[in-house]
C-alpha cells in the first residue's frame, strides 16, 4: 500500500472551512477531508508506522472511503517543493523501522458533497485552496473515482534530466547584445534555452567579461552565477550604495550611517547620554544594549516577490529567514520576538491582472494573497516558539501585483560569551567552513537576482521557496542552548539570498579567501550542477568558521540535536575564491574583484512634488455616520483575526499585547519581558504611510519615523533608549523621478532621526517594487507600489511597569490631547475616503515632537498618565473612537478650542499628537508638568455613558462605533 | 533535598524556559532535558519527581499535534516513563504536552492501564489558531494534587488543536472517575461550547484532564504564560487601580499556584515520611 489514506471526523474545522468557502459562492456542500501519504518505497510501510498516522477517536487509516461524495479533489506538492509533513512522516517510517530516508510524500483529499456543485465550482475551489506553481491538483467525480478505484498515486520525485553534474564554461567572447542577452535571461544551455536572469546589466557583464579575458580564460558557469548574486541589488544594495548626483558616498552612507555616526559621536560626547549602539549596520541585524549582561538585537526584512507568487510560501521562508538573521548576529542571538507588516490590496475586490499577453496566468487574488501572507507568519512564529507581539497591515489598490511583506525578529545575545564579546565574530584562516542545517536543493535558484527585477511572465517557479520552521527549530535551540556557549566556532552566519555563495563569500571577506569542496555539500536529491548548489537558497542552514580542532565536537553535537553539520571547505587568505568539484577546480577568482569589482554607476535623479489641489468637502451632513464609516475602513479597521492567529505570549514574556483594553484594540506597540528574571522591558512600534507619497515621499517618510517613535514613547519608550530600522521599498528605481523621492525621503529621516537623537541600527531596502503584466483586455499595465518606508522602533525601559495601554482606565479622567492639530488632511484617510488625495500633507515638527515627547516620557515616570494613544491614521476622530472602544467607556468631547473646521479637526493626520488620559487627582501635576508647552489641550472625560459624544458635532453609541471598526475583515 | 524537575525540549517543543522558570520560582530546581538525551539515559527519571512536557509545535504538529513525539516516547522510552509514571511523581503536560500525554494514553489511562488512546486533541472549531486569555473553573471532583485549593483559573490559551473528542462512554467515564480537571468558563457559568469563550469547541468545555490518580495534569491552557500579574491581558487595569487606591500589586497570578502545588505535594510527602 503506497498511498496510505486517513479519513478525519464528519466534524472536521478544516472541513467546516471548506464548506464556508464554497457556501461564500452560493454552493452547499458537506466536505470530508482526507490526509494522504503517499510512500515511495511501499514495502517500507509496516502496520505501526501506518497505525501511527491516525488518532483512533478522530480518525480511520486504510479504511474504505465514504461514496456518498458528489466530487474528490485532491491537491498534492509538485516535485521537489519543501513538504515538512512529508518530513515528519518520513522520520515516523525511520522509528519505527524502515530505514532512514525512506521518501514519504503528503497530499489532501477533500470528498466533496453537494448537489448543486459542478465541475467548475470544485476548480475554482482547487484555484484557491491551492497554488498552481508549488501544487497539483486533482478532481474526480464520483463516477470516475468508483472507475479507477480510488485517486491516481502520484509520487512528486524530483528527477533532474539535466546533463547536471558538470560545470560548464561560458564564452564572453560574444557581442554585447548577446552579452546583455545573457545578463538579462542567463546563460544559454546546448539545447538554446536559458538558465533564468543573472539581473546583470551590460555594463557589469562587460567588467566580467573584461576580468576573464585578463585571467586568459573563459569563466565557469559556476562564476558567472556568483557574481551575479554577489553584485545583485539584492545583496549589494547598489541603488543605496551608488554616487547620487552631488552624493559622491551614495544615500545609504551619506543619510541612514551618517545620522547614526552623528547621533553616537553626540552621545559619546554627551556624559548625560549613553551610547546605547553596539553593533550597528555591520552584521546581520543591529544590536543595542538591554542590560549589563545582555544586548538586544533587530532586524527588519521583506519577502515582497516571492509572496506575490505563493503567498504562504513567501511569507513563511520570510519570517523563517528573519529569524536566521537573528541566529547570524554575533556569535548567535536567541529569537525571541517578531514582527510583521502586510501591504496588501483590498481583500474585498477581485481585479483581473495577468502576468502574460494572453491571459492565462492571472496574478492572485488579494484575498488568497493576504490569507496566504498571513498564514505563513502564523506559521513560522507560531512554530518556533517566538511571540509575535507588534505588526499592522496596509491596504492600497497598488500593491495588487507586488504586495510588501515586512518581517522582523528581536533577538537576546549575552555581552559576553565565553569570554569574548558576544557580537564580535571573526574568521580566521585556517578555520574550517561548516554547513548546518537543512540539504540543498534546487529551492529559490535566483532568488535574490529575482527580487531585484520586475516581476514579469518570466519569473521562475524555482524562486519560490517554503520554509520549514522545525528544521530550523532544532538548528536554533541547538545553537543558542547547548553549542554556543562552548566557544567552538569563531563565526555564524545564515544562509538567506545567494545561499553559500553569499554567506562563504561575506565570511571569508574577514580571512581573506576560500576553498569549498564543493562535492561535500549534502543534497536533497541527485543530478544539481555545481552552479545550482552553490546559490541554492535552500533553507533552514547557517554556516560557520570553525577551528579544525573543533570540527568533530561541534558535528557530533549538533548530531546529537538531530541536525547534520558539515564540512564544505577552508577559509583561506590566499586573496581568491577557490571552488572545486570531485578535484576539478572550477572557480578561482579574485577576492577583491568578487567584492569590489562591481562597475560603479551614478545616477542622477530630479524631483517634483505631487498632490492636488485641497478639495472643497463641505462638511459632513452626518458626523456620526462619517465616523462610523471611517472606523470600518480597511486602514483603520481592527485587524485582530490575525493577533489572535499569532501566539504573543509563548516566551511568557509578553506584557502589552496587541489587543488592548475589555474593547480589544489593535495596537501599534507592544512591550514585552524577555529576560524573565529582569523586570526591564522592550518596547517595540513600527510608522509606514505610503498615501502621503502621492504629495511628498519626504513628508511620507519623516510622518513613519514620526509615529514609530511616538507610538513607542505613548507605550513608556523613553526617547533616549530608542533605536530606528529602516525598510526602503520602493519602485523603478531606474527612473530619475522615482530616485528623487528616493533622495528626498532619505534627507528627510536624516534630518529628523538627528533631531530626534534616534539612531538606525539596520536597514534593508527593495527597489523594484513594480508588477508589469496585462490587464483582462491584454493590454499592457504597469502598477508600481507607492513608495513606501517603514520605519520600526525599539526601544528598552527599565521597568514593565511603565507601560501605559492605550485604553481609558476610570470614568471621570480627563482627555488631553497634546501636539497642535493643524490643516493636514492631505493623503488622508479622510480624503480618500471621498476619492480626494488633497496637497496639505501632514509635516513633522521635530523639535516640538521632541519636548513633547520628553515632557510625556517624564510624565510617564511619575506615573501621572493612565492611557496613551499614538494619534494616526484617520485622526482625532478616529483616535478618540478607539479610546472608547477599547476601554468599553463614554467620552464627552469639546473640540472648540483646536479652532478648525469639524472635518479638519476630527480628520486630520497632523503627526506629534497623543490622546491620553489622566486621573483627576492627577490633574495638576500632570499640567504641571507640561507647564510652558503650548499644545496641550483638555478636550473632554470619560463618561458615565454609553456614547462618544462631541459637542455640537456627534454623538454615537460605543457598540456602533464598535462594530464599525471589528466587522470589516472579523471573518478573515 | 526538594523534588527534582525535568522538563522535556526537542524537536520543536518550545516552552521549557518558561515552565522550567515557573518551577524554579516556587523554589524547586530542575533541568531541561533533550529527548534524545533522555532516551540516551533514560535513568534520569529515576532521581526525578516531577516531569513536564512543555508546550510548543513537536514536528510542526505534522500528522497530529503530538502526535509524532509521542510516537517517538513510545518506541524508544515507553518503559522507563511508565515506570516513572507508576511511581509516587507528578507529570504535568502543558498545550503541546498536553497532546503528546494524550497520544501517549499517559491520560485518561482508566485501570491504570497507560498507553491506551481513547482521547484525541484535534483542531480547533474555527479552523483558527487562537491566542487568548480565558477563564477555566476546576471541577470540583477532581482531587489532581496539581489542583489542590484552586477554583479559578485567569490563563492563556494558544494552540491550533486543542479541541477534545472523545466517544460518549470515554466522556462519562471521565465524569465519573473525577477525572476531568478544569473547563471553560463564561463569566461565571459555563462556556456550553460558545466562542470565543471556549476558545476551540471542546467537547463538555474541557480544558484539562489527568490520569486516575491525579497525579498527571494534562491542559491545553499555559499556567506558565499567567503565573505573574504583569504577564496577565489586564495588567494595565490592575495596575492603575492599585496607583489610584494607594495599592500595591500582588506580583502573583493564578498560573503559580499549580507550580506550588508540586512543590508542596513533595513537602508533605516528605514531612510524612519523617513521621
Amino acid at each position: 500500500m503506497p498511498r496510505i489514506e486517513v479519513l478525519s471526523h464528519d466534524d472536521d474545522g478544516r472541513a467546516r472551512k471548506i464548506e464556508q468557502a464554497l457556501e461564500r459562492t452560493g454552493k452547499t456542500a458537506s466536505v470530508r477531508v482526507v490526509d494522504v501519504y503517499t510512500i515511495e518505497n511501499e514495502t517500507a510501510a509496516n502496520d505501526v508506522f501506518i497505525n501511527s498516522l491516525a488518532n483512533p477517536v478522530t480518525q480511520t487509516v486504510g479504511a474504505h472511503l465514504p461514496d456518498d461524495f458528489d466530487w474528490a479533489l485532491e491537491i498534492g506538492f509538485l516535485p521537489g517543493v519543501t513538504d515538512n509533513v512529508g518530513h515528519t512522516a518520513s522520520e515516523l517510517l525511520a522509528l519505527s523501522g524502515a530505514r532512514d530516508e525512506e521518501p514519504c510524500y503528503t497530499s489532501r483529499l477533500y470528498l466533496i458533497k453537494g448537489k448543486d456543485t459542478t465541475r467548475e465550482d470544485i476548480e475554482s475551489l482547487a484555484g484557491t485552496l491551492s497554488n498552481r506553481l508549488i501544487q497539483h491538483s486533482e478532481i474526480k467525480s464520483a463516477a470516475d473515482f468508483q472507475k479507477s478505484g480510488g485517486m491516481d498515486t502520484v509520487i512528486p520525485k524530483v528527477v533532474l534530466h539535466n546533463k547536471g553534474s558538470d560545470a560548464d564554461t561560458v564564452d564572453l567572447d560574444v557581442s554585447d547584445a548577446e552579452l546583455e542577452a545573457i545578463g538579462k535571461n542567463g546563460i544559454a544551455d546546448e539545447d538554446g534555452s536559458r538558465r533564468g536572469p543573472l539581473g546583470m546589466s551590460l555594463l557589469y557583464m562587460k567588467a566580467v567579461q573584461d576580468y576573464f579575458r585578463k585571467e586568459g580564460r573563459a569563466p565557469y558557469d559556476i562564476e558567472v552565477e556568483t557574481l551575479a548574486q554577489t553584485w545583485s541589488e539584492h545583496c549589494k544594495h547598489t541603488i543605496f550604495a551608488s554616487p547620487i548626483d552631488e552624493i559622491k558616498e551614495g544615500i545609504y552612507k551619506h543619510y541612514i550611517k551618517r545620522a547614526t555616526q552623528e547621533i553616537r559621536a553626540h552621545r559619546q560626547n554627551d556624559p548625560k547620554d549613553e551610547d546605547f549602539c553596539v553593533s550597528v549596520f555591520s552584521d546581520n541585524a543591529g544590536g543595542i544594549i538591554f542590560d549589563e549582561n545582555w544586548l538586544i538585537t533587530d532586524k527588519v526584512e521583506t519577502h515582497n516577490s516571492p509572496s506575490a507568487l505563493d503567498p504562504f510560501g513567501g511569507a513563511i521562508t520570510g519570517i523563517v529567514g528573519v529569524n536566521r538573521d537573528c541566529l547570524g548576529f554575533g556569535k548567535g542571538a536567541k529569537p525571541v520576538m517578531n514582527r510583521y507588516g502586510f501591504c496588501l490590496a483590498d481583500p474585498r475586490t477581485k481585479p483581473k491582472y495577468y502576468r502574460d499577453e494572453k491571459c492565462t496566468n492571472a496574478v492572485l487574488s488579494p484575498e488568497t494573497i493576504m490569507n496566504g501572507v498571513v498564514a505563513g507568519v502564523e506559521s513560522g512564529g507560531n512554530c518556533s516558539g517566538i511571540p509575535t507581539p507588534q505588526g499592522f497591515v496596509y491596504f492600497d489598490e497598488r500593491f495588487v501585483g507586488k504586495p510588501l511583506v515586512f518581517v522582523g525578529t528581536i533577538g537576546l545575545i549575552p555581552r559576553e560569551i565565553n569570554g569574548t564579546p558576544g557580537h564580535e565574530k571573526n574568521v580566521n584562516p585556517g578555520d574550517k567552513i561548516v554547513m548546518v542545517g537543512g540539504r540543498v536543493g534546487r529551492d529559490g535558484i535566483h532568488g535574490a537576482t529575482f527580487s531585484s527585477v520586475a516581476l514579469d511572465e518570466g519569473s521562475p517557479a524555482t524562486a519560490v521557496q517554503i520554509g520549514d520552521p522545525i528544521t530550523q527549530k532544532k538548528l536554533s535551540d541547538a545553537i543558542i542552548r547547548d553549542i554556543r556557549k562552548l566557544g567552538l566556532y569563531h563565526a555564524i552566519t545564515d544562509n538567506g539570498a545567494g545561499g553559500l555563495s553569499s554567506s562563504v563569500g561575506e565570511m571569508a571577506e574577514s580571512s581573506g579567501g576560500f576553498h569549498v569542496e564543493l562535492d561535500k555539500v549534502p543534497l536533497k536529491y541527485p543530478g544539481m550542477a555545481p552552479w545550482e548548489i552553490w546559490i541554492s537558497e535552500s533553507q533552514e542552514r547557517m554556516t560557520l568558521a570553525v577551528p579544525p580542532e573543533n570540527t568533530d565536537r561541534l558535528i557530533a553535537l549538533f548530531a546529537q540535536r538531530g541536525v547534520e553539520a558539515t564540512v564544505i571547505g577552508t577559509y583561506t587568505d590566499t586573496g581568491r575564491a577557490h571552488i572545486t568539484w570531485h578535484g576539478e577546480t572550477i572557480m578561482d577568482m579574485a577576492m577583491d574583484f568578487l567584492h569590489d569589482g562591481v562597475p560603479e554607476t551614478p545616477l542622477t535623479s530630479s524631483f517634483a512634488p505631487g498632490g492636488s489641489d485641497e478639495p472643497n468637502l463641505g462638511q459632513p451632513k452626518d458626523h456620526a455616520a462619517t465616523l462610523i464609516n471611517m472606523m470600518g475602513r480597511l486602514n483603520i479597521c481592527s485587524k485582530e483575526f490575525i493577533a489572535t492567529q499569532y501566539d504573543h505570549n509563548v516566551q511568557g514574556s509578553a506584557v502589552l499585547g496587541p489587543l488592548q483594553g475589555p474593547g480589544r484594540v489593535y495596537a501599534d506597540a507592544s512591550i514585552t519581558r524577555p529576560v524573565l528574571s529582569s523586570p526591564k522591558g522592550v518596547v517595540l512600534s513600527q510608522g509606514l504611510f505610503p498615501r502621503y507619497s502621492d504629495i511628498d515621499t519626504g513628508a511620507m517618510a519623516s510622518a513613519g519615523l514620526d509615529m514609530a517613535v511616538r507610538a513607542a514613547v505613548t507605550a513608556g519608550a523613553d526617547i533616549n533608549h530608542l533605536a530606528l530600522l529602516d525598510n526602503f521599498c520602493w519602485c523603478s528605481s531606474d527612473e530619475p523621478e522615482r530616485l528623487g523621492q528616493l533622495k528626498r525621503a532619505a534627507e528627510a529621516i536624516y534630518e529628523l532621526a538627528v533631531k530626534y537623537g534616534t539612531p538606525f541600527i539596520s536597514g534593508k531596502d527593495s527597489m523594484f517594487n513594480d508588477f508589469k503584466g496585462y490587464d483582462a483586455n491584454g493590454q499592457p499595465v504597469k502598477i508600481s507600489a507607492p513608495p513606501t518606508l517603514l520605519v520600526s522602533s525599539i526601544g528598552v525601559i527599565p521597568h514593565v511597569e511603565q507601560s501605559i495601554s492605550l485604553a481609558p482606565k476610570a470614568v471621570g479622567d480627563l482627555v488631553y490631547l497634546l501636539g497642535e492639530t493643524k490643516d493636514e488632511c492631505g493623503g488622508s484617510e479622510y480624503y480618500d475616503m471621498h476619492g480626494a488625495l488633497g496637497h496639505n500633507v501632514p509635516q513633522v515638527d521635530g523639535h516640538t515632537n521632541l519636548r513633547l515627547y520628553t515632557l510625556y516620557s517624564r510624565a510617564a515616570r511619575r506615573n501621572l498618565i493612565a492611557s496613551g494613544l499614538a494619534v494616526g491614521l484617520g485622526g482625532l476622530g478616529v483616535a478618540l473612537a478607539k479610546k472608547a472602544i477599547a476601554g468599553q467607556m463614554g467620552l464627552d468631547i469639546d473640540l472648540s478650542a483646536l479652532d478648525l473646521p469639524a472635518d479638519k479637526a476630527l480628520y486630520s493626520e497632523s503627526a506629534g499628537r497623543i490622546l491620553v488620559t489622566v486621573a483627576p487627582q492627577n490633574k495638576e501635576a500632570f499640567e504641571k508638568n507640561f507647564k510652558g508647552f503650548e499644545h496641550i489641550h483638555q478636550i473632554g472625560h470619560i463618561a458615565y455613558s454609553n456614547k462618544l459624544s462631541i459637542h455640537s458635532i456627534l454623538d454615537t453609541d460605543i457598540q456602533v462605533l464598535d462594530e464599525a471598526y471589528k466587522q470589516t475583515l472579523r471573518d478573515y | 533535598m526538594s523534588a527534582r524537575v525535568l522538563i522535556l525540549s526537542g524537536y520543536g517543543l518550545n516552552c521549557e524556559e518558561e515552565t522550567l522558570y515557573a518551577f524554579e520560582h516556587v523554589g524547586l530546581s530542575g533541568n531541561i532535558i533533550h529527548i534524545n538525551d533522555l532516551i540516551d539515559t533514560p535513568q534520569k527519571l529515576d532521581e526525578t519527581q516531577i516531569l513536564a512536557i512543555p508546550g510548543g509545535f513537536s514536528y510542526g504538529d505534522d500528522t497530529g499535534s503530538g502526535n509524532a513525539f509521542a510516537q517517538k516516547i513510545k518506541l524508544a522510552l515507553w518503559e522507563p516513563l511508565l515506570n516513572f509514571v507508576q511511581r509516587d511523581t507528578l507529570t504535568i503536560g502543558i498545550c503541546n504536552g498536553c497532546q503528546i500525554s494524550a497520544n501517549l494514553g499517559l491520560v485518561p489511562a482508566f485501570n491504570g492501564h497507560y498507553g491506551k488512546r481513547p482521547v484525541a486533541l484535534t483542531h480547533n472549531k474555527s479552523a483558527r489558531y487562537q491566542c487568548r486569555w480565558v477563564d477555566l473553573a476546576v471541577d470540583i471532583d477532581n482531587r489532581s494534587p496539581w489542583l489542590s485549593g484552586i477554583e479559578r483559573l485567569h490563563i492563556p490559551v494558544a494552540h491550533g488543536e486543542g479541541r477534545f473528542m472523545m466517544s460518549n462512554d470515554t466522556l462519562a467515564a471521565l465524569k465519573r472517575n473525577g477525572q476531568i480537571a478544569a473547563r471553560y468558563m463564561k463569566d461565571e457559568s459555563a462556556a456550553n461550547g460558545e466562542f470565543p469563550y471556549n476558545p476551540n469547541g471542546s467537547l463538555d468545555d474541557i480544558a484539562a484532564i489527568t490520569d486516575e490518580s491525579g497525579r498527571i495534569l494534562t491542559m491545553m491552557p499555559h499556567p506558565e504564560r499567567g503565573m505573574f500579574t504583569w504577564q496577565r491581558d489586564d495588567y494595565d487595569r490592575l495596575k492603575d487601580t492599585a496607583r489610584r487606591t494607594n495599592q500595591s500589586l500582588p506580583e502573583e497570578a493564578d498560573g503559580l499556584a499549580l507550580f506550588r502545588n508540586a512543590a508542596r505535594y513533595f513537602e508533605s510527602a516528605k514531612k510524612k515520611e519523617c513521621a
